[in-house]
Protein backbone atom coordinates (compact mmCIF):
# COMPACT_ATOMS: atom_id res chain seq x y z
CA UNK A 1 0.00 0.00 0.00
CA UNK A 2 1.40 3.34 -0.47
CA UNK A 3 2.49 5.43 2.64
CA UNK A 4 1.04 8.77 1.58
CA UNK A 5 -2.25 8.65 -0.65
CA UNK A 6 -3.58 12.12 -1.65
CA UNK A 7 -7.12 11.97 -3.43
CA UNK A 8 -8.92 15.34 -5.39
CA UNK A 9 -7.47 17.70 -3.31
CA UNK A 10 -8.89 21.19 -3.15
CA UNK A 11 -8.04 24.48 -1.19
CA UNK A 12 -9.99 27.59 -1.85
CA UNK A 13 -8.38 29.80 0.59
CA UNK A 14 -11.51 32.96 1.43
CA UNK A 15 -10.92 36.24 0.49
CA UNK A 16 -11.05 39.19 2.56
CA UNK A 17 -12.93 42.16 1.83
CA UNK A 18 -10.91 43.38 -0.63
CA UNK A 19 -9.53 40.50 -1.95
CA UNK A 20 -11.54 37.85 -3.77
CA UNK A 21 -10.83 33.70 -2.89
CA UNK A 22 -8.13 32.51 -4.02
CA UNK A 23 -8.14 29.05 -5.47
CA UNK A 24 -4.95 27.61 -4.49
CA UNK A 25 -5.25 23.82 -5.10
CA UNK A 26 -7.78 22.55 -7.78
CA UNK A 27 -7.83 18.51 -7.47
CA UNK A 28 -4.33 17.12 -6.99
CA UNK A 29 -4.57 13.58 -6.55
CA UNK A 30 -0.92 11.41 -6.36
CA UNK A 31 0.46 8.35 -4.13
CA UNK A 32 3.56 8.03 -3.05
CA UNK A 33 5.14 5.00 -2.00
CA UNK A 34 7.18 4.03 1.19
CA UNK A 35 10.91 4.73 0.52
CA UNK A 36 10.19 7.08 -2.48
CA UNK A 37 11.84 10.46 -2.85
CA UNK A 38 8.71 12.82 -4.64
CA UNK A 39 9.16 15.77 -5.99
CA UNK A 40 6.45 18.27 -6.18
CA UNK A 41 7.86 21.06 -8.96
CA UNK A 42 6.74 24.03 -9.85
CA UNK A 43 6.50 27.86 -9.45
CA UNK A 44 5.89 30.14 -6.15
CA UNK A 45 1.84 30.06 -5.97
CA UNK A 46 0.93 26.83 -8.22
CA UNK A 47 -0.15 24.64 -4.71
CA UNK A 48 3.17 22.96 -3.50
CA UNK A 49 3.24 24.84 -0.17
CA UNK A 50 -0.81 24.52 0.25
CA UNK A 51 -0.26 21.03 -0.54
CA UNK A 52 2.36 20.18 1.87
CA UNK A 53 -0.06 22.62 5.04
CA UNK A 54 -2.93 19.92 4.06
CA UNK A 55 -0.66 16.92 4.85
CA UNK A 56 0.89 17.84 7.84
CA UNK A 57 -2.64 19.19 8.75
CA UNK A 58 -1.87 22.90 8.89
CA UNK A 59 -3.82 23.83 5.97
CA UNK A 60 -7.80 22.75 6.02
CA UNK A 61 -8.49 21.12 2.71
CA UNK A 62 -11.89 22.20 1.06
CA UNK A 63 -12.23 18.77 -0.28
CA UNK A 64 -10.56 15.68 -0.72
CA UNK A 65 -8.88 12.63 1.17
CA UNK A 66 -4.90 12.50 2.34
CA UNK A 67 -4.08 8.85 4.24
CA UNK A 68 -0.82 9.05 5.77
CA UNK A 69 0.51 5.16 6.21
CA UNK A 70 -3.51 4.67 5.91
CA UNK A 71 -4.54 7.19 8.44
CA UNK A 72 -6.71 9.71 7.48
CA UNK A 73 -5.39 13.23 8.05
CA UNK A 74 -9.02 15.03 8.84
CA UNK A 75 -10.26 12.06 10.84
CA UNK A 76 -6.71 11.26 13.06
CA UNK A 77 -4.52 14.33 12.81
CA UNK A 78 -3.27 13.42 15.75
CA UNK A 79 -2.14 9.80 14.50
CA UNK A 80 -0.68 11.39 11.11
CA UNK A 81 1.20 14.16 13.16
CA UNK A 82 3.29 11.39 14.44
CA UNK A 83 3.78 9.98 11.17
CA UNK A 84 4.73 12.91 9.76
CA UNK A 85 7.37 15.55 9.92
CA UNK A 86 7.60 18.49 8.46
CA UNK A 87 10.56 20.93 7.58
CA UNK A 88 8.75 24.39 6.83
CA UNK A 89 9.78 26.76 3.85
CA UNK A 90 9.65 29.56 6.78
CA UNK A 91 12.92 28.63 8.62
CA UNK A 92 10.90 28.42 12.36
CA UNK A 93 13.25 27.00 15.26
CA UNK A 94 12.18 28.01 18.73
CA UNK A 95 14.78 30.98 19.19
CA UNK A 96 14.38 30.79 23.03
CA UNK A 97 16.18 27.40 22.89
CA UNK A 98 19.44 26.25 22.12
CA UNK A 99 20.19 23.75 19.00
CA UNK A 100 20.42 20.53 21.62
CA UNK A 101 17.51 21.95 22.94
CA UNK A 102 14.83 22.18 20.50
CA UNK A 103 16.04 18.49 19.39
CA UNK A 104 14.99 17.71 22.42
CA UNK A 105 11.78 19.17 23.44
CA UNK A 106 10.88 18.27 20.36
CA UNK A 107 11.47 14.70 21.18
CA UNK A 108 10.11 15.60 24.60
CA UNK A 109 6.49 16.72 22.79
CA UNK A 110 6.64 13.66 20.83
CA UNK A 111 7.10 11.26 24.29
CA UNK A 112 10.49 10.27 23.53
CA UNK A 113 11.33 8.99 27.23
CA UNK A 114 14.65 10.45 27.97
CA UNK A 115 17.33 7.73 27.54
CA UNK A 116 16.05 7.70 23.29
CA UNK A 117 16.15 11.12 23.36
CA UNK A 118 19.57 12.28 24.20
CA UNK A 119 20.70 9.48 22.37
CA UNK A 120 19.21 10.44 19.17
CA UNK A 121 19.72 13.98 19.80
CA UNK A 122 23.45 13.44 20.04
CA UNK A 123 22.91 11.01 16.68
CA UNK A 124 21.22 13.53 14.66
CA UNK A 125 23.40 16.48 15.82
CA UNK A 126 26.49 14.47 14.75
CA UNK A 127 24.81 13.37 11.42
CA UNK A 128 23.26 16.40 10.19
CA UNK A 129 27.29 18.01 11.43
CA UNK A 130 25.49 20.27 13.79
CA UNK A 131 27.43 18.95 16.59
CA UNK A 132 29.67 21.81 17.65
CA UNK A 133 26.43 24.05 17.43
CA UNK A 134 24.76 22.48 20.02
CA UNK A 135 24.64 24.86 22.74
CA UNK A 136 24.51 28.10 20.63
CA UNK A 137 21.04 29.49 20.13
CA UNK A 138 19.66 29.17 16.26
CA UNK A 139 19.37 33.17 15.15
CA UNK A 140 23.77 32.66 15.76
CA UNK A 141 23.66 30.08 13.34
CA UNK A 142 23.80 30.76 9.01
CA UNK A 143 21.12 29.68 6.67
CA UNK A 144 22.68 26.44 5.88
CA UNK A 145 22.82 25.18 9.44
CA UNK A 146 19.66 26.17 10.19
CA UNK A 147 18.21 24.21 7.97
CA UNK A 148 20.48 21.53 9.11
CA UNK A 149 18.80 21.93 12.54
CA UNK A 150 15.08 21.58 10.86
CA UNK A 151 15.96 18.52 9.43
CA UNK A 152 17.17 17.47 12.45
CA UNK A 153 14.46 18.02 14.42
CA UNK A 154 11.87 16.99 11.93
CA UNK A 155 14.12 13.00 11.88
CA UNK A 156 13.74 13.14 15.99
CA UNK A 157 10.56 11.39 16.08
CA UNK A 158 11.18 8.89 13.67
CA UNK A 159 8.36 9.88 11.22
CA UNK A 160 7.66 7.41 8.19
CA UNK A 161 7.24 10.73 5.69
CA UNK A 162 9.20 13.86 5.75
CA UNK A 163 8.15 16.52 4.10
CA UNK A 164 10.76 19.15 2.44
CA UNK A 165 9.07 22.22 1.34
CA UNK A 166 12.15 23.94 -0.74
CA UNK A 167 14.66 23.20 1.81
CA UNK A 168 17.24 24.97 -0.44
CA UNK A 169 15.44 27.96 -1.13
CA UNK A 170 17.82 31.09 0.27
CA UNK A 171 20.96 29.05 0.39
CA UNK A 172 23.89 29.67 -1.16
CA UNK A 173 25.18 27.02 -3.66
CA UNK A 174 27.62 25.09 -1.80
CA UNK A 175 25.05 25.03 1.15
CA UNK A 176 22.72 23.83 -1.49
CA UNK A 177 24.79 20.95 -2.74
CA UNK A 178 26.10 19.96 0.94
CA UNK A 179 22.09 19.17 1.89
CA UNK A 180 21.25 17.62 -1.08
CA UNK A 181 24.19 15.19 -0.54
CA UNK A 182 22.69 14.94 3.13
CA UNK A 183 18.89 14.51 1.77
CA UNK A 184 20.29 11.48 -0.64
CA UNK A 185 22.20 9.10 2.12
CA UNK A 186 19.12 9.75 4.49
CA UNK A 187 16.95 8.52 1.19
CA UNK A 188 19.15 5.56 0.47
CA UNK A 189 18.65 4.58 3.93
CA UNK A 190 14.73 3.91 3.08
CA UNK A 191 13.09 6.97 4.72
CA UNK A 192 10.40 8.80 2.32
CA UNK A 193 10.97 12.02 1.02
CA UNK A 194 8.44 14.49 -0.55
CA UNK A 195 10.19 17.82 -1.67
CA UNK A 196 8.57 21.03 -2.70
CA UNK A 197 10.84 22.69 -4.95
CA UNK A 198 11.18 25.38 -8.14
CA UNK A 199 14.93 24.50 -8.33
CA UNK A 200 14.65 22.11 -11.66
CA UNK A 201 18.18 20.64 -10.90
CA UNK A 202 17.21 19.94 -7.15
CA UNK A 203 14.04 17.58 -8.51
CA UNK A 204 16.56 15.78 -11.30
CA UNK A 205 18.74 15.29 -9.04
CA UNK A 206 17.08 14.18 -5.55
CA UNK A 207 13.62 12.90 -7.18
CA UNK A 208 12.73 9.38 -8.11
CA UNK A 209 9.06 10.97 -9.64
CA UNK A 210 8.42 14.19 -9.98
CA UNK A 211 4.75 15.70 -10.15
CA UNK A 212 5.09 19.20 -12.21
CA UNK A 213 2.29 21.89 -10.57
CA UNK A 214 1.10 24.35 -12.71
CA UNK A 215 -2.32 26.57 -11.05
CA UNK A 216 -3.26 23.89 -8.38
CA UNK A 217 -2.98 20.90 -10.96
CA UNK A 218 -0.60 18.66 -11.64
CA UNK A 219 0.01 18.81 -15.38
CA UNK A 220 2.46 15.50 -15.41
CA UNK A 221 3.87 12.87 -13.29
CA UNK A 222 6.64 10.37 -13.80
CA UNK A 223 10.55 9.97 -13.54
CA UNK A 224 12.36 13.03 -14.04
CA UNK A 225 14.31 11.11 -17.26
CA UNK A 226 10.42 9.65 -18.15
CA UNK A 227 9.48 13.27 -18.33
CA UNK A 228 12.19 14.44 -20.59
CA UNK A 229 12.21 11.47 -22.72
CA UNK A 230 8.60 12.43 -22.84
CA UNK A 231 9.52 15.68 -25.00
CA UNK A 232 9.59 15.73 -28.74
CA UNK A 233 12.82 15.35 -30.34
CA UNK A 234 16.37 14.31 -28.77
CA UNK A 235 17.39 17.71 -28.13
CA UNK A 236 16.47 21.50 -28.02
CA UNK A 237 17.73 23.69 -29.84
CA UNK A 238 17.00 27.59 -28.72
CA UNK A 239 17.68 30.41 -30.60
CA UNK A 240 17.13 34.06 -29.91
CA UNK A 241 16.02 35.97 -33.00
CA UNK A 242 14.77 39.30 -34.43
CA UNK A 243 12.57 38.64 -36.96
CA UNK A 244 10.22 41.11 -39.63
CA UNK A 245 7.43 38.15 -39.16
CA UNK A 246 7.02 35.14 -37.17
CA UNK A 247 9.81 32.24 -37.97
CA UNK A 248 7.77 29.25 -36.72
CA UNK A 249 5.63 28.40 -39.14
CA UNK A 250 8.94 28.10 -41.77
CA UNK A 251 10.74 26.71 -39.58
CA UNK A 252 8.35 23.98 -38.45
CA UNK A 253 8.53 22.63 -41.67
CA UNK A 254 12.19 21.62 -41.74
CA UNK A 255 13.27 18.23 -41.62
CA UNK A 256 14.40 17.56 -37.76
CA UNK A 257 12.44 19.70 -36.18
CA UNK A 258 9.21 18.23 -34.10
CA UNK A 259 7.94 21.53 -32.76
CA UNK A 260 8.65 24.95 -32.54
CA UNK A 261 7.39 27.07 -28.84
CA UNK A 262 7.53 30.74 -29.26
CA UNK A 263 8.62 32.03 -25.59
CA UNK A 264 8.03 34.69 -23.48
CA UNK A 265 10.93 36.75 -22.92
CA UNK A 266 10.56 39.12 -20.15
CA UNK A 267 11.62 42.68 -19.70
CA UNK A 268 13.27 42.54 -23.93
CA UNK A 269 10.84 44.82 -25.98
CA UNK A 270 13.22 45.24 -28.07
CA UNK A 271 12.12 43.22 -30.91
CA UNK A 272 14.23 40.02 -29.25
CA UNK A 273 12.07 37.18 -29.27
CA UNK A 274 13.13 33.19 -28.06
CA UNK A 275 12.29 30.19 -29.69
CA UNK A 276 12.23 26.57 -28.75
CA UNK A 277 12.53 24.03 -31.15
CA UNK A 278 12.44 20.48 -29.66
CA UNK A 279 14.79 18.57 -32.99
CA UNK A 280 15.66 15.33 -33.55
CA UNK A 281 19.68 16.31 -35.01
CA UNK A 282 20.09 15.12 -38.01
CA UNK A 283 22.22 15.47 -40.99
CA UNK A 284 22.23 19.86 -41.81
CA UNK A 285 20.09 20.48 -39.38
CA UNK A 286 21.68 23.32 -38.31
CA UNK A 287 22.26 24.44 -41.55
CA UNK A 288 19.08 24.06 -42.38
CA UNK A 289 17.75 26.44 -39.25
CA UNK A 290 20.24 28.82 -40.17
CA UNK A 291 19.66 28.98 -44.20
CA UNK A 292 15.84 29.59 -43.15
CA UNK A 293 15.86 32.54 -40.56
CA UNK A 294 18.51 34.27 -43.26
CA UNK A 295 16.07 33.59 -45.85
CA UNK A 296 13.44 35.46 -44.08
CA UNK A 297 15.50 38.56 -43.02
CA UNK A 298 15.62 38.05 -39.45
CA UNK A 299 18.68 38.73 -37.29
CA UNK A 300 20.52 35.95 -35.37
CA UNK A 301 21.93 36.75 -32.05
CA UNK A 302 22.02 33.41 -30.17
CA UNK A 303 22.02 29.96 -30.02
CA UNK A 304 21.75 26.84 -27.75
CA UNK A 305 21.62 23.50 -28.63
CA UNK A 306 21.13 20.88 -25.74
CA UNK A 307 19.74 17.90 -23.59
CA UNK A 308 16.21 18.60 -22.45
CA UNK A 309 16.28 19.37 -18.88
CA UNK A 310 13.05 19.48 -16.26
CA UNK A 311 12.73 22.85 -17.13
CA UNK A 312 12.22 21.73 -20.83
CA UNK A 313 9.71 20.31 -19.94
CA UNK A 314 7.77 22.37 -17.65
CA UNK A 315 8.17 24.80 -20.84
CA UNK A 316 7.44 22.94 -22.96
CA UNK A 317 3.95 21.76 -20.52
CA UNK A 318 2.88 25.70 -19.53
CA UNK A 319 4.56 27.55 -22.46
CA UNK A 320 6.67 29.98 -19.46
CA UNK A 321 10.03 29.55 -18.07
CA UNK A 322 10.45 28.70 -13.86
CA UNK A 323 11.65 31.49 -12.82
CA UNK A 324 13.41 32.34 -9.46
CA UNK B 1 -1.49 14.96 27.81
CA UNK B 2 2.19 14.25 27.34
CA UNK B 3 3.16 17.05 24.54
CA UNK B 4 0.96 19.60 26.77
CA UNK B 5 2.60 18.93 29.36
CA UNK B 6 6.32 18.98 27.35
CA UNK B 7 5.00 22.82 26.26
CA UNK B 8 4.85 23.59 29.04
CA UNK B 9 7.72 22.50 30.54
CA UNK B 10 9.62 24.41 28.02
CA UNK B 11 7.64 27.38 28.12
CA UNK B 12 8.68 27.80 31.82
CA UNK B 13 12.22 27.09 30.92
CA UNK B 14 12.36 30.11 28.83
CA UNK B 15 10.18 32.02 31.22
CA UNK B 16 12.80 31.15 34.21
CA UNK B 17 15.64 32.17 32.05
CA UNK B 18 14.01 35.37 31.41
CA UNK B 19 12.84 35.80 35.02
CA UNK B 20 14.57 38.79 35.77
CA UNK B 21 13.71 41.10 32.66
CA UNK B 22 9.44 39.39 33.57
CA UNK B 23 9.85 40.88 36.85
CA UNK B 24 10.81 43.30 36.10
CA UNK B 25 8.15 44.44 33.46
CA UNK B 26 5.39 43.64 35.78
CA UNK B 27 6.61 44.53 39.18
CA UNK B 28 7.86 48.26 38.64
CA UNK B 29 4.94 49.85 37.99
CA UNK B 30 2.55 48.54 41.20
CA UNK B 31 6.08 48.99 43.12
CA UNK B 32 6.33 52.32 42.50
CA UNK B 33 2.64 53.00 42.82
CA UNK B 34 2.46 52.15 46.49
CA UNK B 35 5.83 53.87 46.79
CA UNK B 36 4.03 56.90 45.85
CA UNK B 37 0.67 56.30 47.21
CA UNK B 38 1.57 54.00 49.84
CA UNK B 39 4.40 55.47 51.44
CA UNK B 40 5.08 59.17 50.46
CA UNK B 41 1.46 60.69 50.15
CA UNK B 42 0.53 58.74 53.51
CA UNK B 43 3.85 60.84 55.18
CA UNK B 44 2.51 63.85 53.75
CA UNK B 45 -0.97 63.47 54.97
CA UNK B 46 -2.10 63.59 51.44
CA UNK B 47 -3.93 60.26 51.35
CA UNK B 48 -6.35 58.99 53.33
CA UNK B 49 -4.44 55.65 55.66
CA UNK B 50 -7.31 53.98 54.39
CA UNK B 51 -6.33 54.64 50.96
CA UNK B 52 -3.50 51.70 51.46
CA UNK B 53 -5.59 49.12 52.90
CA UNK B 54 -7.85 49.13 49.37
CA UNK B 55 -5.18 49.85 47.04
CA UNK B 56 -3.14 46.43 48.11
CA UNK B 57 -5.23 43.68 46.61
CA UNK B 58 -6.18 46.33 43.66
CA UNK B 59 -2.23 46.67 42.59
CA UNK B 60 -2.04 43.06 43.10
CA UNK B 61 -4.97 42.08 40.86
CA UNK B 62 -3.39 44.51 38.44
CA UNK B 63 -0.11 43.09 38.55
CA UNK B 64 -1.46 39.34 37.77
CA UNK B 65 -3.55 40.66 34.68
CA UNK B 66 -0.75 42.30 33.10
CA UNK B 67 1.43 39.28 33.85
CA UNK B 68 -1.26 37.37 32.34
CA UNK B 69 -1.72 39.09 29.29
CA UNK B 70 1.91 39.67 28.32
CA UNK B 71 2.93 36.39 29.59
CA UNK B 72 0.75 34.90 26.70
CA UNK B 73 0.71 38.60 24.28
CA UNK B 74 4.64 38.58 23.18
CA UNK B 75 5.07 34.63 23.29
CA UNK B 76 2.56 34.65 20.56
CA UNK B 77 3.38 37.51 18.53
CA UNK B 78 5.87 36.01 17.68
CA UNK B 79 4.27 32.72 17.04
CA UNK B 80 1.88 34.27 14.26
CA UNK B 81 4.47 36.33 13.04
CA UNK B 82 6.20 35.68 9.69
CA UNK B 83 8.31 33.25 11.36
CA UNK B 84 5.34 30.70 12.22
CA UNK B 85 7.47 29.14 14.96
CA UNK B 86 4.01 28.14 15.73
CA UNK B 87 3.88 25.76 13.34
CA UNK B 88 6.41 23.20 15.66
CA UNK B 89 3.80 23.38 18.64
CA UNK B 90 1.05 22.60 16.26
CA UNK B 91 2.80 20.09 14.69
CA UNK B 92 3.33 17.91 17.72
CA UNK B 93 0.80 15.23 18.67
CA UNK B 94 -2.16 17.49 20.03
CA UNK B 95 -5.00 19.35 19.50
CA UNK B 96 -4.93 22.94 18.00
CA UNK B 97 -7.11 23.90 21.43
CA UNK B 98 -4.19 22.33 23.56
CA UNK B 99 -2.11 24.18 22.30
CA UNK B 100 -4.29 27.42 22.89
CA UNK B 101 -5.11 25.93 26.75
CA UNK B 102 -1.57 25.74 27.08
CA UNK B 103 -0.30 29.22 26.10
CA UNK B 104 -4.12 30.00 28.93
CA UNK B 105 -1.79 27.87 31.55
CA UNK B 106 1.66 28.82 30.81
CA UNK B 107 0.32 32.96 31.17
CA UNK B 108 -1.61 31.76 34.48
CA UNK B 109 1.32 30.92 35.53
CA UNK B 110 3.17 34.26 34.88
CA UNK B 111 0.32 36.11 36.55
CA UNK B 112 0.42 33.41 39.26
CA UNK B 113 3.85 34.48 40.52
CA UNK B 114 3.66 38.02 39.84
CA UNK B 115 0.49 38.35 42.14
CA UNK B 116 2.12 36.16 45.32
CA UNK B 117 5.54 37.93 44.56
CA UNK B 118 3.94 41.38 44.46
CA UNK B 119 1.76 41.00 47.83
CA UNK B 120 4.76 40.62 50.17
CA UNK B 121 6.83 42.99 48.15
CA UNK B 122 4.17 45.79 48.06
CA UNK B 123 4.29 44.87 52.44
CA UNK B 124 6.99 45.68 52.74
CA UNK B 125 7.37 48.95 51.33
CA UNK B 126 4.60 50.31 53.06
CA UNK B 127 5.42 48.40 56.40
CA UNK B 128 7.29 51.68 57.66
CA UNK B 129 3.64 53.64 57.67
CA UNK B 130 1.75 51.30 59.98
CA UNK B 131 -2.56 50.93 59.65
CA UNK B 132 -2.34 48.83 56.48
CA UNK B 133 -5.23 46.17 57.54
CA UNK B 134 -3.87 43.14 55.26
CA UNK B 135 -4.84 39.61 56.77
CA UNK B 136 -4.26 37.16 53.54
CA UNK B 137 -6.50 34.52 54.43
CA UNK B 138 -3.66 31.73 52.32
CA UNK B 139 -6.35 28.87 52.09
CA UNK B 140 -8.94 31.43 50.36
CA UNK B 141 -6.52 33.32 48.59
CA UNK B 142 -4.23 30.79 46.96
CA UNK B 143 -7.00 29.13 45.05
CA UNK B 144 -8.59 32.63 43.81
CA UNK B 145 -5.09 33.52 42.22
CA UNK B 146 -5.33 30.44 40.42
CA UNK B 147 -8.10 31.13 39.16
CA UNK B 148 -7.45 34.81 38.62
CA UNK B 149 -4.16 33.81 36.69
CA UNK B 150 -6.26 31.50 34.32
CA UNK B 151 -8.33 34.49 33.95
CA UNK B 152 -5.75 36.96 32.80
CA UNK B 153 -4.43 34.15 30.54
CA UNK B 154 -7.33 33.08 28.62
CA UNK B 155 -7.95 36.95 28.47
CA UNK B 156 -4.34 37.56 27.12
CA UNK B 157 -5.17 34.52 24.22
CA UNK B 158 -8.59 36.44 23.36
CA UNK B 159 -6.67 39.81 23.02
CA UNK B 160 -4.01 38.74 21.21
CA UNK B 161 -5.44 36.69 18.80
CA UNK B 162 -8.14 39.59 17.61
CA UNK B 163 -5.27 41.88 17.30
CA UNK B 164 -3.02 42.16 14.91
CA UNK B 165 0.13 41.91 16.43
CA UNK B 166 1.70 45.34 15.35
CA UNK B 167 -1.16 46.92 17.38
CA UNK B 168 -0.14 44.67 20.72
CA UNK B 169 1.33 47.95 21.81
CA UNK B 170 -2.05 50.13 21.22
CA UNK B 171 -4.17 46.98 23.13
CA UNK B 172 -2.28 48.65 26.96
CA UNK B 173 -3.34 52.30 25.97
CA UNK B 174 -6.58 51.59 24.64
CA UNK B 175 -7.55 48.66 26.53
CA UNK B 176 -5.39 47.55 29.92
CA UNK B 177 -5.24 51.59 30.84
CA UNK B 178 -9.06 52.13 31.07
CA UNK B 179 -9.40 48.42 32.43
CA UNK B 180 -7.19 49.35 35.44
CA UNK B 181 -8.99 52.41 35.84
CA UNK B 182 -12.38 51.38 35.80
CA UNK B 183 -11.60 47.92 37.66
CA UNK B 184 -11.94 48.25 41.41
CA UNK B 185 -8.14 47.96 41.91
CA UNK B 186 -7.84 51.65 43.35
CA UNK B 187 -11.86 51.62 45.17
CA UNK B 188 -13.82 48.58 46.79
CA UNK B 189 -17.23 47.30 44.59
CA UNK B 190 -19.58 48.05 47.71
CA UNK B 191 -17.99 51.55 47.76
CA UNK B 192 -19.53 52.09 43.67
CA UNK B 193 -22.73 52.22 45.56
CA UNK B 194 -21.79 55.93 45.38
CA UNK B 195 -22.82 56.49 41.96
CA UNK B 196 -25.64 54.06 42.33
CA UNK B 197 -26.97 51.74 39.49
CA UNK B 198 -24.08 52.87 37.16
CA UNK B 199 -21.75 51.23 39.28
CA UNK B 200 -23.60 47.93 37.41
CA UNK B 201 -21.52 49.44 34.16
CA UNK B 202 -17.98 48.67 35.89
CA UNK B 203 -19.15 44.71 35.89
CA UNK B 204 -18.12 44.45 31.94
CA UNK B 205 -14.79 45.19 32.97
CA UNK B 206 -13.60 41.38 34.36
CA UNK B 207 -10.70 42.87 36.18
CA UNK B 208 -13.08 44.18 38.94
CA UNK B 209 -13.49 40.05 39.59
CA UNK B 210 -10.06 39.69 39.91
CA UNK B 211 -9.78 42.77 42.50
CA UNK B 212 -12.61 41.85 44.70
CA UNK B 213 -11.31 38.35 44.71
CA UNK B 214 -7.84 39.66 45.92
CA UNK B 215 -9.60 42.13 48.19
CA UNK B 216 -11.17 38.92 49.55
CA UNK B 217 -8.40 37.10 49.98
CA UNK B 218 -6.04 39.70 51.16
CA UNK B 219 -8.00 42.15 53.27
CA UNK B 220 -11.00 40.26 53.99
CA UNK B 221 -12.06 43.54 56.90
CA UNK B 222 -12.65 45.55 53.97
CA UNK B 223 -16.33 45.27 52.34
CA UNK B 224 -16.33 42.72 49.41
CA UNK B 225 -18.40 41.82 46.66
CA UNK B 226 -20.37 38.58 47.81
CA UNK B 227 -18.33 34.76 47.71
CA UNK B 228 -21.25 34.01 44.92
CA UNK B 229 -20.91 36.74 42.80
CA UNK B 230 -17.68 36.65 42.84
CA UNK B 231 -16.99 33.15 41.54
CA UNK B 232 -19.66 33.53 38.80
CA UNK B 233 -18.40 36.96 37.53
CA UNK B 234 -14.73 34.86 37.63
CA UNK B 235 -16.46 32.10 36.12
CA UNK B 236 -18.53 33.32 33.40
CA UNK B 237 -15.32 35.55 32.14
CA UNK B 238 -12.94 32.25 32.38
CA UNK B 239 -15.48 30.20 30.27
CA UNK B 240 -16.03 32.91 27.79
CA UNK B 241 -12.07 34.01 27.27
CA UNK B 242 -11.17 30.71 27.10
CA UNK B 243 -13.79 29.89 24.25
CA UNK B 244 -13.11 33.05 22.30
CA UNK B 245 -9.51 32.94 22.96
CA UNK B 246 -9.05 29.15 21.56
CA UNK B 247 -11.32 29.36 18.87
CA UNK B 248 -9.88 32.87 17.27
CA UNK B 249 -6.27 30.96 18.20
CA UNK B 250 -7.38 27.98 15.72
CA UNK B 251 -8.89 30.36 12.95
CA UNK B 252 -5.53 32.56 13.14
CA UNK B 253 -2.87 29.03 12.74
CA UNK B 254 -4.96 26.71 11.00
CA UNK B 255 -5.50 27.96 7.41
Amino acid sequence: MSILVVEGLRKTYPGGRRTPPVEALRGISFAVERGEFFGLLGPNGAGKSTTIGCISTLVRPSAGRILVDGVDVARAPQEAKRRLAVVPQTRNLDRDLTVREILTFHGRYFGLPAAEREARTDRLLAELQVAEKAHVKPLELSGGQQQRVMIARALMHDPTVVLLDEPTTGLDPQARRRLWETLGALHTRGMTFILTTHYMEEADRLCERVAVVDHGRILTLDSPAALKKALPGAQVLDLWVRAPRPLAPRLTALRGVLKVDPMRLEGEGDGLERLRLFVDPADGLLDRVLHAIRDEGADLHHVNLAQPSLEDVYIHLTGKELRE
Amino acid sequence: MIAFLALLRRDLLVSRRNAVPLLVATLTQPILVVLVFGNLLPRMNLVAPEFRTVMVPGLMAITMLMAGVQGVLLPLVQDLSGSREVDERLLAPITVRGVALERIVAGALHASTAGIIALPAMMLLMHQVGGVQAHPRWTVLLPLVAVCGLLSGAFGLTLGTHVQPRFAGLLFAVVLGPMMLFGCAYYPWASLGAIGPLRYLFVVNPLVFISEAMRLGVTPDVPHMALPALLAGLAGYLALFTLAGTRSFERRTIL
